[in-house]
């Protein structure tokens, strides 16, 4: 892929966007989708919930979103604790 | 998101000819922008015939008894918002039949656009700019902008 070189960050966001039904464009959401699944492994809890406005709705989500911030980190932490201890560890303070 | 997933519940939707609208973020993929999402945002016509629709589609693609649980009562009566999280429960379908006082089915500018061979009804990057202004939700505000840039949208 080619380098391509821009005078300002604005410049660059334009160019995140593809053309709707652009090849390009599948090709991404699916990196882009599997990327975000892989590193948050999201999880609800199955099941039809109904609420009586979308305020309502967003607050569930974040819960649930809350919820999944928290098992994120404590794998996060898990990793780190069963980390092999590295040459050089031991120096640190 | 499951992508795939995702393609297969809308692919129902059309085999089954369910009046629907996709929002949010998968509206702002499908518009050019590939972002991360966990849920696909659907407005529903809110007819009984096509709540009826939309379960059969879904009992299409998940063997869930939960599905029976959706009900054109509730999606035409007093629960006009209604969360959908399949078995897996990796992401969750938002299933809308009104918006508040803003926004009710008849009301979204929509268009067909090719979701990777599968032609689906989305919000038109003007209606989706309208609605993700309207939010309250910072992130909203910074795909608003987006599309304000990328459409040269202007407020009204």
């Amino acid at each position: 892929m080619p380098v391509r070189k821009f005078r300002d960050v604005s410049e660059m966001e334009g160019n995140t966007w593809l053309e709707p039904g652009d090849p390009r464009l599948f090709q991404a959401m699916r990196a882009v989708w599997k990327l975000a699944a892989r590193t948050t492994r999201p999880s609800f809890p199955p099941g039809v919930y109904k609420h009586r406005s979308i305020e309502e709705a967003d607050a569930l989500v974040q819960v649930w979103e809350q919820a999944n911030f928290e098992a994120f980190h404590a794998r996060r932490r898990e990793r780190r604790d069963d980390r092999v201890p590295r040459a050089g560890d031991s120096k640190k303070k | 998101m499951d992508y795939e997933l995702t393609r297969e519940v809308l692919a129902a939707f059309e085999r089954e000819g369910v009046k629907y609208v996709i929002f949010g973020a998968v509206a702002l993929n499908l518009q050019g922008l590939a972002r991360a999402t966990l849920d696909l945002d659907v407005f529903v016509a809110p007819e009984e015939g096509n709540i009826a629709r939309l379960k059969t589609a879904l009992r299409t693609v998940f063997d869930d008894p939960h599905v029976d649980e959706i009900s054109a009562e509730d999606l035409l009566g007093d629960y006009p918002a209604v969360q959908y999280v399949p078995p897996e429960g990796a992401f969750h379908v938002d299933i809308l039949t009104r918006l508040g006082e803003a926004y009710g089915f008849d009301d979204l500018e929509s268009e067909r656009v090719d979701f990777d061979g599968l032609e689906v009804t989305v919000v038109t990057p003007e209606a989706l700019y309208e609605m993700k202004k309207a939010t309250v939700r910072p992130q909203d505000w910074g795909d608003a902008e987006r599309l304000r840039q990328r459409f040269k949208l202007e407020d009204e």
